[in-house]
């Protein structure tokens, strides 16, 4: 690159100033780029909210699951263990229906147990299962924005 | 002309008003000379996207089948009837189904411009990878047209997403799970499938905020896009010398390379409106490139106007006939409402994603993610791939022999996906007999 220097051996100030300003391009470039990805991930959703108050513990007798459409969860109790399973199917996202057995996805077959573990149909995976605690108010809180291990139970 | 022996009068140039008027707007006369059609070509702006002179193996039909064309007109309808059901629709959860019965019910001639829309949003994805296919076996993609081919592919794209984000938009119960499956596809991508996912419904499920989402994109984002692709895509097929075509078609200046020849279609024409014999040479005739060459060379190209623009108007024609009589012969499907708690079983995407759904049951990553994004991967490097220069503007020319045999087996692999996802499949994806 003996071009690029004069003949004091340095880069000349042109090209240094080029150089720079190109950079100082590029990186606003890039900017910009990010900045609208930023914008496109919503902060905020209007839709189904993640954390929500599904009623107190005593609307859920031992023994219950009930599939809670709107939410597209499922509420299990048994004993005094609460949890809350999802009800969107793993494979395609179908709403997953309640059977004998466990679920079952109407869409492409998928079928689960009773906890939600795959035991047939392309599901990739089991139903998740969402953080459930007890609100200061009494009522049970779900937040599906937190998973937990399938088996992990609320004791109420 | 008046002579400008004295000033023209009030009187003459109101009597004159009506042919200068004309004459302003069209600089030429309706052509009757080599000269003024050559002239007409290039100095009208809708008719200067055409060269001035086509070569006569670019008029086949049998070469082209006017596939490229078909698309163009099908998205022009689009653009009229979609700015059209612009008029009468609100991307809202709320009003969207009922706006869709208001164009069955109440708007004069909505079913029927829905009706349009619809069946040529399903002939435009057809159309565009039929003319995908033609490229490819006239091995017409091969140097200097590798980057068209490129800007084609990304037009192949864009044309699914525009019809993809279209399906949502009458929020029935086919749209609502056509694109519930169809963006938990999307969400078997690696590390950013999420995330994608999540930007484009701009909620964890199929919502409001997807429907304005895909609103937006539909009517705005993606056809300026589109139409910014294909100025590219056409005004590629210029300076990349015309449609490919076989070798020996008498102009020998289609090659690349001598500065020697002086080339470029406009260069020996002379400026609007000046008829003289005089040659005048513009900065096109020193462009190097593989450029249609006009002169003294005898060569086996026909004028723009008239020979290109009828034939353009016959396909024009045939495809506004073939939509129309579609229109009236099918009604767009318009199922139940949205009803999120109750998927139709089998819920489908829509048809041209079927092949992807049908292996996306075999395996979610490979079939959603993988297995699409390689081969579009490969027909983006296609052109970097295969160099051979043998076989151009052939249909099957058996120097492309191996090339062809692959990309058939690969369409025709896909195709069966498609039929089986489409025919085959009935509740929990089981195997059923159309018949």
């Amino acid at each position: 690159m003996e071009a690029a220097k004069n003949e004091n051996g340095n880069v000349p100030r042109r090209r240094l100033l080029a150089w720079l300003s190109s950079v100082g391009l590029a990186g606003s470039a890039v900017l910009a780029v990010l900045s609208d990805l930023i914008f496109f991930k919503p902060r905020v959703t209007y839709g189904q909210p993640a954390l929500f108050q599904i009623g107190k513990p005593e609307e859920f007798p031992p023994g219950t699951r009930i599939a809670r459409e709107a939410e597209r969860i499922c509420i299990v109790r048994e004993g005094d263990k609460i949890a809350a399973i999802s009800t969107t199917c793993t494979h395609l996202g179908c709403s997953v229906a309640i059977s004998d057995t466990g679920f079952a996805c109407p869409c492409h077959g998928s079928r689960y147990d009773q906890d939600g573990t795959v035991t047939g149909g392309p599901a990739p995976k089991p139903l998740p299962w969402f953080k459930v605690t007890l609100a200061p108010n009494g009522e049970i809180e779900v937040d599906k924005n937190a998973q937990v291990e399938p088996g992990t139970y609320l004791t109420v | 002309m008046s002579t400008p022996t004295q000033e023209p009068g009030v009187w003459n140039a109101i009597r004159e008003l009506p042919s200068n008027v004309w004459s302003s707007v069209f600089r030429n006369p309706l052509p009757s000379t080599d000269l003024e059609r050559a002239s007409t070509s290039f100095t009208n702006f809708f008719l200067h996207i055409h060269p001035v002179k086509v070569n006569r193996h670019t008029l086949r039909p049998s070469y082209t089948l006017g596939l490229g064309l078909i698309s163009t007109f099908l998205f022009l309808i689009l653009v009229v009837t979609g700015v059209l059901l612009m008029f009468y629709y609100v991307p809202s959860t709320t009003q969207a189904y009922d706006r869709m019965l208001d164009l069955r019910g109440t708007v004069a001639f909505g079913i029927f411009l829905r009706n349009m829309h619809r069946w040529s949003a399903h002939g435009m994805v057809a159309m565009v990878f039929l003319h995908l296919c033609r490229v490819f076996l006239t091995g017409a993609y091969k140097k200097p047209r590798e980057f068209n081919w490129v800007i084609g592919v990304a037009l192949f794209l864009v044309t699914l997403f525009l019809s993809f984000t279209g399906y949502l938009l009458p929020w029935d119960q086919l749209a609502f799970w056509a694109i519930t499956v169809g963006t938990s596809i999307a969400a078997y991508a690696p590390v950013i499938g999420k995330q994608i996912q999540f930007v484009l419904l701009g909620d964890a499920n199929v919502g409001q905020e997807a429907l304005l989402r895909f609103y937006v994109l539909h009517v705005a984002v993606l056809p300026a896009l589109l139409t910014m692709l294909i100025g590219v895509h056409f005004w590629r097929i210029r300076k990349d010398g015309g449609l490919s075509r076989p070798e020996k078609t008498g102009d020998s200046s289609r090659r690349r390379g001598d500065a020697e020849n002086k080339r470029g279609e406009d260069a020996e024409l002379p400026a609007a409106g000046t008829v003289t014999l005089k040659k005048v040479y513009g900065m096109q005739g020193f462009v190097r490139g593989p450029f249609l060459k006009l002169g003294n060379t005898p060569d086996d190209s026909v004028f723009s106007w008239p020979n290109l623009l009828m034939a353009e108007l016959f396909v024009l024609v045939l495809t506004v006939s073939a939509i129309l009589v579609l229109s009236l012969a099918f009604n767009a499907p318009l199922e139940q409402p949205v009803n999120v708690m109750h998927p139709p079983n089998p819920a489908k995407a829509p048809w041209y994603f079927l092949g992807l759904q049908e292996m996306v049951s075999y395996s979610a990553f490979w079939g959603g993610v993988g297995v699409p994004g390689i081969l579009v991967a490969l027909l983006l490097i296609t052109p970097y791939i295969d160099r051979g220069t043998g076989g151009v503007g052939r249909w099957f020319a058996r120097e492309r022999l191996l090339a062809n045999t692959i990309f058939l087996t690969l369409v025709v692999l896909n195709l069966i996906f498609v039929a089986i996802g489409t025919f085959f499949r009935g509740p929990n994806w089981t195997f059923v007999s159309p018949f």
